[in-house]
C-alpha cells in the first residue's frame, strides 16, 4: 500500500488541472482512501511536486525481428554504455538500445507502457521473446495486415465475415492487440520491385486497391468491436507531396464512427506530411492535414517527431527502404516474409543544417502543436523519428514558444520559407502535454485503465520535481525539459521502480493481448487459411502463439 | 504425434510425425531421422570421470566459472532460446565472453550484415516468389537434405509453382550433388569468389569491358550469361554457404554479394540469405543481440558488452590463451576448432552440457547431461530464415533441460559472486 | 620523466591497459595505481607491473613482453612509447599524435582509425592494420604506420588518409573500401582495392589483381564498380 501525499495532480482523463491531491494504491491499482489503512501505507511526500499517470508511447519500434537486426547492423550504435552490470543488468545503446535498456530508459522517465508498432504475424513468437525481455513496462504488438495476400482475398472476394473472422484469428495466433497497416498493397507491389502511388492504384496480381483495404479493414475492425482502432501507416511515406494522399487517406474515416475513440489512428504522420513535387521544392503539408484532421472527430494521429542526431529508420514499408537506401547510400536490410509482409533497415541521421532535415523536424512540431490536443500524440516513431528518450525535448518545445525560436535559429533557415512553424503561437499547456503523453494514447489505444489516475486505474504513475503552479512552463522550457527527463518517481503498477532518477527495483509488466475470436465466425476463414498454408514454410499447427509462452500475459477479451 | 519439429539442422522442417510407441519419426530426411533414434547419451552428471549428482556437479562447475578471470562459455547453436538466454545472462555476470558456434561458421555473414546490410526474405517467400535461386558455395543436398523441397530447388509455390518454373544454379569449387540438381553450375577456382562477384557487379552495371576473359577459372562468357540470369530474374535468391564464409575472403565475400544484391534491385528484386548449419544457430546470436546488442564474440570482462570478433571470439580467445576456464554448452569444440585453440581448451578447466558425448566430454572437467530439445523439451529455436517455432517435447525424461542447469548455475554463480 | 613498465609475471589472461605517454607525467606511485583490466577484475598497475622513472621526456618504455597487453596507445595524443618486445591488440587504437615503436610484433587491429602520428613495428603485425573498427566509416585517416616484417590480411580498409608501409609482405584484401591516403607494399600480397574509390596502393612483389580496374599510363585504376579512382600500381 502506497500513499502519495500533497502531490500537485494534473490527470487531463478526470479534468484535474494541477490540484493538491493524495493518491492511494492498492494491490497495483489506484484506490478510494478508505480503502487504505493509512499506517500500513509507505508514504510519497509529493508536497510541491507533478504528480501524473506514467507515459504511454503508443507507437515504437521496441521488440522482434527488425530492431534485432537493427542492431546487428550496428554494432556502433551499441557502443555507448548506459549501465554497468550489478544490481541492474548492464544496458548499452545510443538510439538502438538493448532490451534491458528500453525498459530502464522508459522507466527513467516516467513511461510505464509502450506498444510495439509493427509484428509480422508469423514472426510473432520474436517479438513476444522480445517483450518478455523488456523490464518496466506493460507492452503489447500490433501485427501488420494491409499487404497478406489472405486480406486481399477476402476483400476480393468481399466477403466481410471472412475478413471478421481473419482479423480475430490472426490477431488471437500473434497474441497482438490490433491492426496495423503499413503501406497497404506497396509492399505486395515491391515484391516485384514496384510500390503503389496512390489510394486507386490496383495491387498488382489482386484486384484490389489501398483504399479497398483501407476502407475494409476499418470496417472489419470496427464490427468486430476491438480496443484500438485500425492503426495507419499511410502510402507513399517519405515522398514529396505525399500529404494529400495522407489527407485522403485520413477522409476514409468519414461513415464510420464509435462512441469511445477514433476509427482511424493515422501513425508518425509528419513522414506523410510533405508538399511540393520533389526534395528540391519540398513543403510543409502539416496546416492542411492539421485542418482536416482538426474538422473530423474519429481520427486521430501522432507526430513521429524527428530528433537531431542518430536514428535508424525501419518499418514495415520495404520499398521506402529500399529508396531510402539509393537516396542516402546507407546500409540496407530488407525482410520479404512470406505471403504476408516486409520490412527494412536503414540507419540515418537527422543534421540541424540539412534542408530536408530541417523541414521534417519543424513539420513534426506543426503537427505537434497545429493539431487539436486531443487528436494529436507524441511520438518520435522510435527508432525512425530518433531516440524515445528526447520526448521531454518535445514536450517542451510544444509549451514554449521562446524555446522553439532558439531551437529555430540554430537550424538551416529553409525551414523559414517552407513551413509555418515560426508563425506558430500556440504554446500547448501543461495539461495538454500531460494528455498527449498519457490519456490520450490511453484513449487511442482503448486501455482503460491506463494514462490517467482515477479510482481503478494501474497505479502506473510518475512524480515530477517540477511543481505546476509555480512554473511558467513558456519561460522555463529548459526546467522543464530536465524535469520530465528524469522523474522523481516512477511508480509500475504500486511498486516504485524509479527514485530520483535512479532504478531501484526491477520488475517486469503485462504483455496485453485481444481476443475477438468470440465476435467472428472462425470457421469461415478456415478453409481459406488451410489452402493457403500449403503455400506457407510452416504447418498451420506451428504458426502463432500460446499464451502459457508468454512471461505475463493480459488477454483483453472482446465481447 | 503430428507437427513435429526437428531439431537438426537450419532448416527446421516442422511436418513430422512422431510414433510414440515405436519412438520413430516419419517425413524427416536421414539427419532429422538419425536424431530422432535412440542415441548414445551421457548417463549421468561427472566430475572427474566420477557420477555425481546434479546438484554437486552444478556446484562445482558455479565454483569454476566464479573463480575464473575470464571464463568462456561457448556452443548454443543447439539448444533453445531459453537456454540461451540463460546462458547470455550468466556470462555478463561472470564478466566472462559469450561466443556461439556461429564464430566458426556463418559469423562472416554477420560483419558483412555491419557492412552493408541483409537484404533478405522468409524460406516461404523465396518457395513462393523465386524463379531464379544461386546457391552460392552451399551444398543443400547433402547439408539440408530436405530444403530443396521445402524451400527452394523443386517447392510448390503460389506464384512459382514448381520446379520448371525455377531456375537453379550452383556456382562451387566442385561439383556437388547439389550441382548435378542444378540447371546450371558454374566450377569456380577456390578463393576467386570475391573476384567473381566483382566482375558480375561489373557485367550488370554496363562495365563488361574492363572484366577480363577469365575470372576465378570462370570464362567471361558465362559470367554474361549467369548475369543476365540473374538481371531477366522476375524474384531471384542467392543462398549461400560455408564455401563463401570460411573461405579465402570471408567476410569480405559476402559483402561483395550483398552489394550485388543492392544493384539488382535497381531493377527487378533479389535477396539473399545464409543457408545456416544447426537449428538454433540463429537464436544463438537473435537471443544476446536483444539482450546485450551483440550477436557473438562478445566481451563481458568491463561489466558491460563489447564486440570483437578478432578478439572475442572462441578461437581467439584460445589461440590467445585468454581465458582460464571454459563453459562449453550443446558444442563440440575439441572435435571443429584448431589444434592451437584445443590445446588450450586442454590446459583450462572445462564445463559440459550436453545429451550426448563427445570428444569434447573427454577433456571435460564437470560433465552434466542435459535433456534434448525437440524430443525431451519444449522451447523456442530460430529457423536458418529467422522464423521462430516452437520445439515440442514428445517424450518424458529424467535428464535436466539445459535452461534449468544454466539457472542452477546462475543462481549459485550469484551467491558466489555476491 | 619516462616511465619504465616491466611485466612481474606471465599473465594468466589478457590484460587491458590504455597505457600513454601521460602516464611519465605522473609520480611512479600514481603510474602503480593506475587501474588496468586483469580479465574481469579491475586492478593497480603496480600489482601486475614493475615501474620505474629514467630520463625525463614524455615517454614509456615498455620492457618485456607485452603481447599479452591489449590497448597500449590507444587514443594518445603526444609523447612515445617504445615498446621492447611484441604488443597486444588494438595498439595505437583512435590515436592522434606521437610515437609507437614495437621492437616485436604487433597483434590485430593495430592502429586502428588513426588519425595521427607513428607507429613503427620492427617484427610482423597482425591483421586488420589501419582499419575502420566495427561499424564505422572511416579507417585511418592521417599517420603513419611502418611495418619492417609482414602484415596480415584486411590492412588499411576504408583507409581514408595518411601512409602504411609494409616492408615485407603482407596478406589478402589490401586496401578494401579505401578513399585516400597511401599503402606501400615491398613484399608481396593478395588482393588489392576491392571497391576503391581512391588513395593509391604500391607494390614491388606480386599481387593479384581485381577484375574491375582499367589499365592507364598511371597504373592500374579503379575500383569501376564505385567508379572509383584509386591507383594499382608496381614500383
Amino acid at each position: 500500500m502506497l500513499w502519495i501525499r500533497n502531490g500537485i495532480v494534473v490527470d487531463p482523463k478526470n479534468k484535474i488541472n494541477a490540484e493538491k491531491m493524495d493518491i492511494f494504491i492498492k494491490n497495483g491499482k489506484i484506490v478510494e482512501e478508505n480503502e487504505v489503512k493509512k499506517e500500513e501505507c509507505k508514504v510519497i511526500d509529493a508536497s510541491g511536486k507533478l504528480v501524473v499517470a506514467g507515459g504511454v508511447d503508443m507507437h515504437a519500434h521496441i521488440a522482434g525481428s527488425k530492431i534485432n537486426t537493427g542492431r546487428t547492423m550496428r554494432p556502433e550504435e551499441m557502443r555507448v554504455v548506459r549501465n554497468i552490470a550489478g544490481k541492474f543488468r548492464a544496458t548499452v545503446g545510443r538510439v538502438l538500445l538493448t532490451a534491458p535498456a528500453i525498459g530502464y530508459e522508459y522507466a527513467k522517465m516516467g513511461y510505464t507502457t509502450s506498444f510495439e508498432a509493427a509484428q509480422p504475424p508469423i514472426g510473432a513468437l520474436h517479438t513476444h521473446e522480445e517483450l518478455d525481455a523488456i523490464p518496466m513496462i506493460d507492452k503489447a504488438a500490433l501485427p501488420v495486415f494491409g499487404n497478406w495476400h489472405l486480406v486481399f482475398k477476402c476483400i476480393e472476394e468481399k466477403n466481410m465475415e471472412k475478413l471478421k473472422a481473419l482479423v480475430a484469428w490472426a490477431i488471437e495466433r500473434s497474441k497482438g492487440f490490433g491492426v496495423k497497416v503499413v503501406n497497404p498493397g506497396g509492399v505486395e507491389a515491391w515484391m516485384y520491385g514496384g510500390n503503389v502511388k496512390s489510394l486507386d492504384d490496383q495491387v498488382p496480381g489482386f484486384n484490389v486497391t489501398p483504399r479497398e483495404i483501407i476502407t475494409w479493414l476499418i470496417k472489419a475492425n470496427e464490427e468486430l468491436g476491438l480496443p484500438h482502432s485500425v492503426h495507419l501507416h499511410c502510402n507513399n511515406l517519405g515522398v514529396p507531396g505525399n500529404y494529400q494522399t495522407t489527407i485522403e487517406s485520413i477522409k476514409l474515416a468519414k461513415g464510420f464512427s464509435n462512441a469511445k475513440r477514433q476509427v482511424l489512428h493515422v501513425t508518425h504522420v509528419q513522414f506523410n506530411a510533405y508538399a511540393g513535387s520533389s526534395w528540391r521544392d519540398a513543403g510543409s503539408g502539416a496546416a492542411e492535414i492539421a485542418k482536416v484532421v482538426n474538422s473530423m472527430d474519429n481520427v486521430t494521429i501522432d507526430m513521429g517527431q524527428p530528433i537531431f542526431g542518430h536514428a535508424t529508420a525501419m518499418t514495415g514499408d520495404a520499398p521506402f527502404q529500399f529508396s531510402l537506401h539509393k537516396l542516402i547510400g546507407a546500409r540496407w536490410s530488407n525482410k520479404d516474409t512470406e505471403v504476408e509482409t516486409g520490412a527494412g533497415i536503414v540507419p540515418i541521421g537527422y543534421l540541424p543544417n540539412n534542408p530536408v532535415h530541417a523541414l521534417q523536424w519543424a513539420i513534426g512540431l506543426e503537427l505537434g502543436l497545429l493539431v487539436d490536443s486531443n487528436k494529436v500524440a507524441l511520438t518520435t516513431d522510435y527508432p525512425n523519428g530518433g531516440p524515445f528518450t528526447e520526448y521531454p525535448y518535445v514536450m517542451a518545445m510544444l509549451m514554449s514558444k521562446k524555446m522553439r525560436e532558439g531551437e529555430l535559429s540554430k537550424v538551416n533557415a529553409y525551414v523559414q520559407k517552407a513551413t509555418g512553424l515560426a508563425s506558430i503561437d500556440v504554446e500547448k499547456t501543461l495539461y495538454e502535454v500531460i494528455h498527449m503523453t498519457r490519456s490520450l494514447p490511453a484513449k487511442i489505444l482503448g486501455l482503460e485503465n491506463k494514462g490517467h489516475l482515477g479510482i481503478g486505474a494501474d497505479a502506473d504513475i510518475a512524480i515530477y520535481n517540477l511543481n505546476p503552479l509555480e512554473t511558467d512552463t513558456s519561460k522555463e522550457f529548459e526546467k522543464v525539459y530536465k524535469m520530465f527527463k528524469s522523474a522523481e518517481y516512477t511508480i509500475k503498477g504500486g511498486e516504485i521502480i524509479v527514485k530520483g532518477g535512479e532504478l531501484v527495483k526491477e520488475v517486469y509488466g503485462r504483455t496485453f493481448w485481444v481476443d475477438a475470436t468470440k465476435k467472428a465466425d472462425i470457421q469461415a476463414v478456415m478453409p481459406d487459411i488451410r489452402e493457403y498454408f500449403n503455400y506457407y514454410s510452416v504447418q498451420l499447427g506451428n504458426y502463432g502463439v500460446e499464451e502459457r509462452w508468454i512471461k505475463k500475459p493480459a488477454r483483453i477479451e472482446v465481447v | 504425434m503430428e507437427d513435429v519439429i526437428c531439431t537438426f539442422c537450419g532448416s527446421v522442417c516442422d511436418d513430422g510425425e512422431f510414433d510414440t510407441e515405436k519412438k520413430k519419426v516419419k517425413k524427416f530426411c536421414r539427419l532429422g531421422s538419425s536424431k530422432f533414434a535412440e542415441k548414445q547419451r551421457i548417463k549421468a552428471p561427472m566430475i572427474d570421470g566420477k557420477e555425481v549428482s546434479y546438484e554437486t556437479a552444478i556446484e562445482k562447475a558455479a565454483e569454476i566459472l566464479a573463480n575464473a578471470k575470464k571464463p568462456l562459455l561457448y556452443g548454443w547453436a543447439s539448444t533453445a532460446n531459453e537456454a540461451i538466454r540463460v546462458g547470455v545472462l550468466l556470462a555478463e555476470k561472470l564478466g566472462g565472453v559469450y561466443d556461439q558456434c556461429a564464430s566458426v561458421c556463418h559469423a562472416p555473414g554477420t560483419l558483412a550484415v555491419i557492412e552493408e546490410g541483409l537484404p533478405g526474405a522468409t524460406l516461404g517467400s523465396i518457395k513462393n516468389r523465386a524463379d531464379v535461386v544461386i546457391f552460392w558455395g552451399a551444398n543443400p543436398a547433402e547439408a539440408h537434405p530436405r530444403h530443396g523441397l521445402r524451400y527452394s530447388i523443386s517447392a510448390k509455390g503460389l506464384l512459382v509453382k514448381d520446379r520448371k518454373q525455377r531456375k537453379v544454379v550452383v556456382v562451387d569449387v566442385r561439383p556437388t550433388k547439389t550441382a548435378k540438381m542444378a540447371d546450371m553450375f558454374v566450377q569456380i577456382k577456390p578463393g576467386y569468389d570475391y573476384a567473381i562477384i566483382s566482375a558480375l557487379r561489373a557485367i550488370i552495371s554496363g562495365n563488361a569491358e574492363v572484366v577480363p576473359s577469365e575470372v576465378g577459372g570462370v570464362a567471361k562468357e558465362k559470367l554474361i550469361e549467369l548475369a543476365e540470369i540473374m538481371k531477366k530474374a522476375k524474384y531471384g535468391a542467392i543462398l549461400y554457404g560455408l564455401g563463401v564464409t570460411q573461405s579465402r575472403g570471408r567476410d569480405r565475400n559476402v559483402e561483395n554479394a550483398i552489394k550485388l544484391i543492392q544493384l539488382l534491385n535497381r531493377t527487378t528484386r533479389w535477396v539473399i540469405w545464409p543457408m545456416r548449419g544447426h537449428y538454433n544457430v540463429v537464436g544463438a546470436g537473435e537471443v544476446p543481440a536483444w539482450e546485450v546488442g551483440y550477436q557473438y564474440a562478445i566481451d563481458f570482462s568491463r561489466g558491460y558488452p563489447r564486440f570483437s570478433p578478432a578478439e572475442f571470439s572462441a578461437v581467439e580467445v584460445l589461440k590467445r590463451k585468454d581465458c582460464d576456464a571454459a563453459l562449453i554448452v550443446a558444442s563440440d569444440p575439441v572435435a571443429h576448432f584448431p589444434k592451437i585453440a584445443v590445446k588450450h581448451l586442454k590446459q583450462i578447466p572445462v564445463i559440459q552440457i550436453d545429451p550426448y558425448p563427445n570428444m569434447t566430454t573427454l577433456l571435460a572437467k564437470v560433465v552434466i547431461p542435459s535433456a534434448v530439445y525437440g524430443i525431451e523439451a519444449e522451447g523456442t529455436a530460430y529457423r536458418m530464415d529467422c522464423i521462430p517455432l516452437r520445439v515440442k517435447k514428445i517424450i518424458e525424461t529424467s535428464y535436466w533441460t539445459d535452461e534449468k542447469i544454466l539457472e542452477e548455475i546462475l543462481k549459485r554463480v550469484e551467491k558466489l559472486k555476491g | 620523466m619516462a616511465v619504465v613498465i616491466k611485466p612481474k609475471k606471465f599473465f594468466e589472461v589478457c590484460v587491458e591497459a590504455e597505457l600513454t605517454p601521460e602516464l611519465a607525467l605522473r609520480s611512479v606511485d600514481e603510474v602503480k595505481k593506475f587501474k588496468v583490466y586483469y580479465g574481469n577484475k579491475v586492478v593497480e598497475l603496480g600489482e601486475l607491473f614493475e615501474v620505474a622513472k629514467q630520463g625525463d621526456e614524455k615517454k614509456l618504455i615498455l620492457d618485456g613482453d607485452f603481447s599479452r597487453v591489449k590497448w597500449i596507445g590507444a587514443r594518445m595524443v603526444d609523447g612515445e612509447i617504445v615498446v621492447k618486445g611484441s604488443v597486444g591488440a588494438n595498439c595505437g587504437a583512435f590515436m592522434r599524435g606521437g610515437k609507437i615503436t614495437i621492437e616485436g610484433n604487433a597483434d590485430d587491429w593495430l592502429g586502428i582509425e588513426m588519425a595521427g602520428g607513428e607507429i613503427i613495428v620492427k617484427g610482423n603485425a597482425g591483421n586488420l592494420v589501419g582499419c575502420a573498427y566495427y561499424g564505422d566509416a572511416v579507417g585511418m585517416t592521417a599517420g603513419k604506420i611502418v611495418i619492417e616484417g609482414n602484415a596480415g590480411n584486411y590492412v588499411g580498409e576504408k583507409m581514408n588518409g595518411g601512409e602504411i608501409v609494409i616492408k615485407g609482405n603482407a596478406g589478402d584484401f589490401i586496401g578494401t573500401e579505401m578513399r585516400a591516403g597511401v599503402i606501400e607494399i615491398h613484399g608481396s600480397c593478395g588482393f588489392v582495392g576491392g571497391d576503391m574509390r581512391g588513395g593509391e596502393i604500391r607494390i614491388k612483389g606480386s599481387f593479384e589483381l581485381l577484375p574491375t580496374f582499367k589499365k592507364t599510363e598511371k597504373g592500374w585504376v579503379g575500383d569501376v564498380n564505385v567508379k572509383g579512382e584509386g591507383v594499382i600500381k608496381t614500383f
